[in-house]
């Protein structure tokens, strides 16, 4: 497989890996929780990779994914406690988190060799790097398939739970009255969400993986009716974004993941344009078709 | 000694310093409506809430037809207020009422066919069955409701939880929904509503419990829903004064 190839693949998978619990990250409001997670997982990747000395180490992913737990779960008993409101725990734990691991990175602590620039956006291209060989082929990036571990990982757990994850996401005192354990279900969706950061990170960083997760999933809910047509658009406009960002990148010889970031923003603007127009058009065409004072049209914010 | 289909005691609930609920006893024969009727923060949201186990109560236990909660769940519905979740959500109004058979799928079950067709036989109930391909954020505030109800018969509990269904509603939706919870009523099944529209509540209630922050009273419509007693309840907010002047 040529190099260019593989980083194109390497862009849409991780897209893709992203772009699907990210459907549920935007319907469940999470959107901040993300970010803060994305940040907080430094310390966790940077001890890990301390221990591990590979980036692309399951054990790595694994154990920086709870650290980003820290940040949900921290969060949530925080909230419970009644002493902080709103979104204010999020703002007290991830800070102190990153802030950690940026000193670690900075002091070099047991020589990690960690870029600070690499770990904000990361290196979409370096990522690529290391070539899987099989049987003496080169069958693309090593990473590559670590993205695909977790996209089929993501695919998996969306498709087994599908039914419990979109009730506890619409209506969850709903569900926890049918006794469904709303709170395990919450806690392995977001563990999920975390080690999807945390393996995305190498090739997009800690702040653009928020972009991967976040605007596919809300330019889809612009346009969606049903939850399934919602994750299918997501996953379309995802990989949209990631073939056209990079081949941005590789023509302008520019950062992939951002890029893909700044088309992905594009997207979501164009998108929610044409919908507000549609409906628009559809509010003037029913008010001149006569009374339909039942309907009250869908306003979308 | 007939049985309660609910009973809870000596519930006490706070949220964070500030005391909701205190030290409440309360029970609901088996079959017929009982509206908990209160002022605003009175507590009739938390009272169901707790008995149901989405708040943590400070003390007190409840129990639904002699037994736990874990034991019975398939026997309570719950209706929760319509303006509990997002009606952005990307689903339909089919959809939604399919919701209803979750409880009873296993943890990897998708709803079939066989649940698709309660759930359209639960919206044709509620006169909903016209709507039931629209996205759930087209509807009215009635239709709303009237979808939600549709969730909760889809159940089929023995007794319902249903919290404010007449919010925002219109006149003919109301008038399905009361059709409904008499019919409901009829077949011996039970249903606790929180209502505050004083003027309705002995259109359909069977049962009345008078709640601010404690019981007031509570029994039998006629003979609980008096002057004296709602003059009671609503003493410091005087939010009744002007359904009592009107009824004198």
């Amino acid at each position: 497989m040529s190099y260019v190839l593989g980083v194109m693949l390497l862009a849409c998978v991780t897209a893709l890996a992203c772009a699907l619990p990210g459907a549920f990250v935007v319907l469940r409001k999470n959107s901040m929780i993300v970010d803060g997670i994305a940040h907080a997982v430094l310390p966790g990747i940077i001890v890990g990779f301390a221990l591990t000395k590979d980036l692309n180490s399951p054990i790595l992913i694994l154990g920086a994914a709870l650290a980003g737990l820290v940040v949900v779960l921290g969060n949530e008993w925080l909230s419970d406690t009644g002493l902080l409101a709103g979104d204010a725990p999020q703002g007290l734990i991830f800070p102190a988190l990153f802030a950690g691991g940026i000193i670690m990175v900075s002091t070099d602590m047991q020589h990690v060799h960690l870029d600070t620039n690499a770990v904000l956006i990361g290196d979409l291209n370096l990522a690529a790097f290391p070539a899987m060989i099989l049987n003496g082929v080169n069958i693309g990036p090593e990473y590559l398939y670590v993205m695909l571990g977790v996209l089929i990982l993501n695919a998996a757990f969306i498709a087994a739970f599908y039914s419990k994850l979109k009730l506890t996401t619409f209506d969850r005192q709903f569900a926890t009255v049918l006794g469904m354990r709303t709170r395990v279900l919450n806690t392995a969706f977001m563990f999920l969400v975390s080690m999807t950061v945390v393996a995305a990170f190498k090739a997009v960083g800690a702040i653009l993986v928020v972009s991967l997760l976040v605007v596919p999933a809300a330019t889809a809910k612009l346009i969606s009716n049903r939850l399934d047509h919602m994750l299918a658009l997501s996953a379309v406009f995802s990989v949209v974004g990631a073939l056209a960002g990079f081949w941005i990148a590789y023509a302008l010889n520019t950062g992939t993941s951002a890029a893909m970031a700044v088309i992905y923003g594009i997207l979501f603007t164009l998108v929610a344009i044409v919908e507000k127009g549609i409906t628009r058009w559809r509010r003037g065409h029913k008010a001149a078709s006569g009374p339909n004072e039942l309907v009250t049209v869908r306003a979308k914010r | 000694m007939k049985m309660d289909a609910c009973e809870t005691r000596d519930l006490s609930v706070a949220y964070r310093e500030e005391p909701v609920l205190r030290r409440v006893n309360f029970r609901v024969p088996v079959g017929g409506i009982m509206g908990i009727v209160g002022p605003n923060g009175a507590g009739k949201s938390t009272l169901i809430k707790a008995m149901l186990g989405l708040v943590t109560p400070l003390t007190g236990t409840s129990e639904f037809f002699g037994e736990s909660l874990n034991t019975v769940r398939n026997r309570v519905g719950y209706m929760p207020q319509s303006a509990s979740v997002d009606w952005d959500f990307p689903t339909t109004v089919v959809d939604l009422a399919t919701m209803g058979t979750y409880g009873a799928l296993g943890w990897f079950r998708r709803p079939g066919n066989a649940e698709r067709k309660r759930a359209m036989d639960a919206l044709e109930q509620t006169g909903m069955q016209d709507f039931a391909m629209r996205q759930i954020g087209e509807l009215s505030g009635g239709q709303k409701q009237r979808a939600f109800l549709a969730r909760a018969l889809v159940q089929a509990p023995d007794l319902y939880f249903m919290d404010e269904p007449f919010q925002g509603i219109d006149a003919k939706s109301q008038d399905a929904m009361i059709g409904v919870l008499k019919e409901l009523g009829a077949q011996g099944k039970t249903v606790v509503i929180v209502h505050h529209h004083l003027g309705s509540v002995l259109d359909f209630c069977d049962h009345v419990t008078l709640l601010n922050k404690t019981i007031v009273a509570s029994g039998s419509g006629p003979e609980t829903f008096t002057t004296e007693n709602i003059r009671a309840t609503y003493d410091s907010s005087n939010g009744a004064e002007t359904f009592l002047t009107a009824a004198e």
